[in-house]
Formats: C-alpha cells, structure tokens, sequence
C-alpha cells in the first residue's frame, strides 16, 4: 500500500480510531497495529507476507538463543544462523539473476555457449530494508550491545511496523522494541506535528517528485541517442530533485505517521545537498543507511583504527557494498565507487589542506559537493553504462549539438526548483523543521500547510511507486 | 508554537481553495467524469473470467468503443457485452490475451480499424504498447490498486477536477503546467487534444456532444487524425499481424467460440485516407478469408453504409444507438449470435 492511496487514508483513518478508541488494552493495540501492518504489506502481494514472518521467527530464535547461549562458537552459529538466511532471502530474490547474468558471461567468455534461464521472480517490497532490520538485531544481540525483545508480539511489531516497513527509516532494535513496553498515546502537539510532517511528506512525493520533476528525468534518461549539454543537465538535476523528494518524502511521511501513534522514528534526512563534502553528505543522506552500514561493516572491516590502507580499502568495500544494496546492477556498484572514491580523496585532501569553513567558501564548496553528487546520480538512473556514458558525455562537454528534447519551460522549471532546493538545503544545514516552525507564526504555518495540501489535491498522484520500494 | 491554531487554519483554507478550484472548473464547462485507465479496463477483464458461453466481449479501437453501445445491445439480445475495446490500440494484443488465458468461449466481437489492426505486432510501438500495458496491469493488480481504484470512483464521480485527462482538456496540475509555454525549443507539430469521449463505469463510452454541435471542437479532433495519418511513417505490417490474429482466432473458434468481425463506419478525410493506403481489397478481405470469421463491414449495409461520423472516425451517440441496433438486427437475421434471446 502507497501512502499516497486512497486505501491508505482509508486504512490510516481506521488504525487511528482503533488505536485511540477505548476499545484495546495497550498489548491488544499492538496486536492491532501487527495485523494492519501485515494488512498494509499484503494488499500488494498476500503470499510474500509468508517472508516477513520467517525473517521474523528466525531472528526471533535467533536473538533467544544468542541472549542465553555463552559458547562462542555457539553463538557463531546463531548468528551465523541468521545471517545466512536473511542474506539468503536478499540473495535469492534481488541478486539471482544479476549473479546468474555474470556468471553466463564469464563462462561464454571462455567459449562456453551457455544460456541460463532467467527466473520470473518478484522482488519482495522492501525486502532490502527489513533484511537489514531484522540482521541488525540479531548482531546487536551476538554484541551483546541490545537487550533480548521482550515478548515476541514486540518482535514482530519491530520488524513488521508498517510506517517504516518498505522503505525504512532502517531502525535499531534498541530504538524502536523499547518504545513498545510502554502504553505509547501522542500528545495533541505530536498528533498535529505528525499530520504536518505526513503532509510534506506526500507533498515532496506527489507534487515535487511525480509533478514537477519526474517526467523530465524519464525523457532524459529513457532518450537513446546523446543529448545537448543543457538537456543532459537538466535531467540529472530533476533526478537530483526527485530521488530526494521521493525518497525523504516517504521517510518525512512514516516519521510523521508513527508520530501520530506516538512512538518516535530517527531522522532519516538532514538537508543533504547543503552538504560540505561527502563525510557530510552521508551523515544527511539516508542516515540509517549510512549508520547501519558504518557499525556492520566499515567498523568491522576495521573502519579507521588500522592504518591508511585498511581505512580506505574498508571505505571501498563499504561503499561499493552499500551500492550494490540499492539494486543489482553494475550501475548502482559504480555509483557506490564513485562516492567510496569521493570519500577516500575528501580524507587525502584533509589530511593535507585545512580549510576554515566560512559561510562565502562554504556555499561553494557546498556546490561544488552537490555538483559531484549529481555526477553520481548518473550512474544510479541510467539502466545501462552506455546510457549513463552518454549522459556524462553530452554534460561534461557541454554538447551543443546533442538532440535537444526539452522544452525552455521545463528546463527553467528544473533549474528554478533545484536551485531553490539546494538554498533551501543549505540555509537549513544546521536547524531543523521544527526549529524554523517555532520561530513562525501559526497563521503562517497553517497557510503554507493548506497551500501544500491543495497543491497535493490537484495533482492527483495517481499512486506511482517510490523509487526506493524497489531497493 | 500553536498547532492547533496552525491545523484549523490550514483546514479551513484547504476546503474554502478545493471548493474555489471546483466551482472554477464547473464553470469553465467541465463536469464530472470516469476516467477510461487501466484499472477501470481491468474491471471488465476481470468479468471475463466468469463469463459464459452466452456472453459477448467487445474487442477493437476506440470505433468499437464509441459506436456499440450496451444498453442497445443489451435490449436487443438480452446480454450486455463486456467492453474490452483500447482507444489508439490494436484489439490483437488483448484478443490474444483472452484466447490464451481464459476458456471463454462465447462470442468475441472484434472491430477492424485499418490503421492499427494491421499496424504493427512489435511490443514497442504505441498499438500495441498500450492495449499490452492494460492485460499487464490486469495480470500484475494487487488489491490495494484495486481498493484504490474503487475507493477513487464515487470521488471521480463527485469532483470535476478530478480528471486524468490529457492535452488540452487535462486540469491536474501537470496538465497545467504542460500548457506553460517559453519560446520553442523543441518544435511540437501535434495539433491540440481535445478528450472527445464520456465512459460509464461498465466502459459503455460515447462521444461528447459538443463534437457534434461545435464544428471548430470536431475539426480540431480531424487535424488529430490528418496528423497521425501523415506523421505515420512506419508502413503496415499486414502479414504480421494477420498470422498472428489468425493463429489466436483458430484457436479460439476451436474450442466452440464464436468470431465476428466488424467494420465500423468512418467519413471524410480518414475513410479517404484508409481506402487509399489500406483499401479493403488488399487487407480487410483477405483477413476475413483467412480467418473464415463472421464478418460486417458497414458499408455493405444499406441502412449503415450512409452513417456520417462528426470528426471522421467515431459516431454521435445517436448514431451510435442507431447503429448498434441496426447492427444486431443484421447479426441476429444472420444467426450471428447463436445464444441472443431473439434466438
């Protein structure tokens, strides 16, 4: 189910009423908020349902046996347990036939004419995010650095919790279990602020994503041939635009969802293409991402405790790892590449030239990182390397004699939005939503929010998925 | 910070601006309308699923559309036929979908517009991509479009802004901002779109009125087809697309079911046109010898062959209750429909 779906209001309106009613006790509210989350999952496909709930019973037992067990090479295997079938799932259904095209290539490289037949599988929603949920927990519990979940209702719940289900925010057993002991009832201010961020959110999805910059990135890069220079950069910046809006969109919708429950969900943006630099941009882009794979795998790879190499080579892996995670292609692993490239040279550089940071230098530097980023955005849209060659051709040269496909009005749509967004970004860096809503004034808050909620009305999203619902 | 202020004042606003946007467009002369998408197509796919053998499904362009209407077929036979037909599409794709993946076997009415039935069988190209995208979204529809969709129709049916159309009748704001123009940069040659058809939830669909009374409105839909007709640089793939309708239709006559072939009416520019680059002779009656289909073709019918149609390609609603009645009288003399209540 989309949130922006009418099934969805209808669906949201009702877990409300049955959350608020005096009808449950807190633990059958929770076995309330469990079935419509399985509900929400399933009305786009019943049977995958049957995935969530192994993933679930396996670190359930999992996390058991490794909060009791105390030989190691036991709770190796526990973990060992886990991972394998959690990693197997993602494997299974999201790199199967990535690992099989590879392979047929390699082997007809030697002389082989070997045909492999692709399977027809679904890739389950979201399963990329509650796979690194559910993983986390059992290796926080192998750490001993989490607390056993104590009923296994509350498990489930972490797993299952259908604002964060699909598309994250990725959450921390020990952020999110705890909060389930406890009769959880939001004040009215949260209530309210909930509604507010829900109607961003779906602001940045259906308005700014879907309306204003979608159908411009799909000309661009769905165009065979290569592109005037503008053209190509006007595409790139709408998918700069628009991979933001749809993806901070939905974090913004399910922060402000479960808010409205109550219960509290980490920041997943913080103002990204204000970024100075790459270390700064990945601590504001996709932030549980970024954590979840800095504590599960750049750490353990032996993060920057054992010299230079390892740091760098660790950083490499993390990054090309971490591309590799958005979807299975070579693109995306490209994509990870360039960033794990841009963070190794970002750490070369200060490690040699300290620059003091003012606000002249910094917004230049800022553009010039987003500038950087949007190079790598390149390799992230286009669906093969030779599109994403043409695109960088036609941008790099500034080619004047490359097809021209947009029209002035959308390229001064794009540049005026993008524009606006990286201002917008960069006077934002260091406050916060609700920081700059307390300083204004109710009537202004409300008129800005009518504004964005009849803008949401007339477009009429017409329920196109979020890009993320395929990582 | 007063939310509370902030959410009644935002409430307030927001229905005081979607009332506004509604009386706006009410009084710019739009209205209320079903839209004719995937989903609301899907729903009569799915009919056929139980259809039976006395049942009738419609199959074609958007002449089959516009010009058989249910409730005349209805009256007349006893049985409301289930409208498949595709604006802008050849009926193959859907044909094949039905032969191949249900058991009906009643009686499949498949119109014959020249252009597209004979355009193309490549999955790219727009005849076939479309109707091909409307059996994909039947297949792969999860209940939440589904849910979705019937959530949406009571809305559809109250609000005249809720519209999905396109071109110059679209008014979300997409369509809006589409019509923004700066300079032209890249040159578009494809006159106006007006959105010329009203559908029922049942996809029984006519052709607006205005059509008929606003002679400038239906010119502007012929310089559509005299621009498709010159734009079309891709000639027709008759053989293609007849072995591959040939190979379904075999099939489908094997297991009992009953093929009709029909011909809809068109005028002026576009019947000139299609007699010209896809005269009959050459394409429509080697098909129906090939298939060994029953076959109308409006122009062998006195009380058809004079029918006028107001933008060349789709009659007036009357025409098209005049037509469809007389349609069937001919199919029932003819024994055409072996399970109509006439029968």
């Amino acid at each position: 189910m989309l949130f922006n779906s009418l099934s969805f209001v209808v669906f949201l309106v009702t877990v409300m009423i049955l959350y608020y009613a005096k009808l449950f006790s807190w633990t059958n509210k929770k076995r309330m908020l469990l079935v419509a989350s399985y509900v929400f999952y399933g009305l786009w496909n019943p049977p995958l349902v049957i995935l969530l709930w192994i993933s679930t019973v396996v670190d359930w037992i999992a996390g058991n046996k490794l909060s009791t067990e105390e030989n190691p090479r036991k709770r190796k295997l526990w973990l060992l347990f886990s991972m394998t079938v959690n990693l197997g799932f993602l494997f299974f259904f999201k790199y199967r036939n990535f690992m099989l095209d590879n392979f047929t290539s390699v082997v007809n490289s030697y002389g082989y004419a070997y045909h492999a037949q692709p399977m027809d599988i679904i890739l389950p929603m979201g399963i990329s995010f509650y796979t690194f949920q559910t993983m986390s927990y059992s290796i926080d519990m192998y750490l001993r650095r989490t607390e056993r979940a104590r009923t296994f209702l509350d498990f489930c719940l972490y797993v299952t919790f259908f604002p964060q289900l699909v598309a994250g925010p990725i959450v921390r057993a020990q952020d999110l279990i705890s909060q389930f002991y406890e009769e959880k009832k939001a004040t009215i201010n949260q209530f309210v602020w909930g509604l507010f961020l829900l109607t961003i959110g779906l602001f940045q999805k259906v308005v700014l994503a879907d309306t204003l910059l979608s159908d411009t990135t799909d000309s661009v890069f769905g165009s065979k041939n290569i592109l005037n220079g503008l053209d190509a950069w006007t595409g790139t910046l709408a998918f700069s635009g628009q991979i933001f809006f749809d993806f901070a969109g939905y974090s913004t919708c399910a922060i402000g969802i479960s808010l409205m429950l109550g219960i509290t969900l980490p920041d997943n943006f913080r103002y990204p293409y204000g970024s100075i630099g790459f270390s700064d941009f990945w601590r504001r882009w996709h932030m549980t991402l970024s954590t979840w794979l800095r504590d599960y795998l750049y750490i353990p790879l032996g993060g920057n405790k054992h010299g230079v190499v390892r740091m760098y080579s660790a950083l490499m892996i993390t990054m090309l790892l971490g591309g590799l995670w958005h979807g299975a292609a070579w693109t995306f692993v490209a994509w990870g590449a360039l960033h794990g490239l841009y963070l190794v040279i970002e750490r070369m550089l200060k490690s040699k030239i300290q620059i003091k940071i003012n606000a002249y230098n910094g917004i230049l530097l800022a553009l010039l990182t987003y500038t950087l980023v949007n190079i790598t955005w390149v390799f992230f849209r286009a669906r093969e390397f030779s599109a994403a060659k043409n695109m960088l051709y036609s941008m790099l040269s500034m080619h004047n004699g490359g097809e021209k496909i947009l029209q002035s009005f959308d390229i001064l749509k794009v540049f005026v939005l993008t524009s606006l967004l990286f201002i917008c970004h960069w006077m934002m860096r260091n406050t916060s939503l609700k920081a700059v809503s307390e300083k204004i004034s109710p009537w202004v808050l409300g008129i800005v929010w009518a504004v964005m909620f009849f803008l949401i009305v007339i477009s009429q999203g017409s329920g196109e998925q979020f890009i993320y619902f395929q990582f | 910070m007063n939310l509370k202020l902030s959410v009644l004042i935002a409430l307030a606003l927001s229905v005081i601006s979607i009332a506004a946007w509604e009386l706006y467009w009410r009084a710019q002369g739009f209205y209320p309308t079903l839209d004719d998408n995937e989903a609301l197509w899907a729903m009569q796919r799915h009919r056929v699923e139980t259809a039976s053998g006395n049942d009738v499904l419609l199959m074609g362009s958007s002449r089959v559309l516009f010009d058989i209407q249910l409730n005349e077929w209805q009256s007349q036979t006893g049985v409301r036929p289930i409208q498949l037909a595709s604006a802008g599409s050849s009926p193959l794709p859907i044909f094949h979908d039905v032969v191949q993946n249900t058991n009906f076997k009643g009686t499949i009415i498949v119109g014959v517009t020249p252009g597209l039935f004979f355009s193309t069988t490549a999955p790219q190209a727009q005849p076939w991509k479309w109707p091909q995208s409307k059996v994909d979204y039947y297949k792969k529809r999860t209940y939440a479009q589904i849910s979705n969709h019937l959530l949406s129709i009571p809305l559809q049916k109250s609000f005249a802004f809720l519209s999905d159309d396109q071109g110059v009748d679209g008014i979300k704001l997409k369509e809006l901002l589409g019509k923004i123009k700066v300079g032209n940069r890249v040159p578009n040659p494809m006159p106006p779109f007006h959105e010329f058809g009203e559908i029922a939830l049942d996809r029984n669909t006519v052709l607006k009125n205005i059509a008929l009374t606003d002679t400038a409105y239906a010119n502007s839909i012929k310089k559509i087809w005299i621009f498709f007709m010159t734009s079309n640089k891709n000639p027709p793939d008759k053989e293609g697309t007849t072995k591959f309708f040939i190979t379904d239709a075999e099939k489908f006559m094997k297991r009992g079911g009953n093929l009709i072939l029909v011909r809809c009416p068109s005028s002026g520019g576009f019947k000139e046109g299609e007699d010209k680059f896809l005269p009959r002779i050459a394409f429509y009656d080697p098909l129906v010898k090939a298939t060994n289909a029953k076959t109308y073709y409006f122009e062998d019918y006195a009380q058809l062959k004079n029918l006028t149609c107001p933008e060349w390609s789709h009659l007036s609603a009357s025409d098209a209750r005049y037509f469809t009645t007389e349609l069937v009288k001919i199919m029932i003399k003819d024994n055409a429909l072996p399970n109509s209540k006439a029968n």
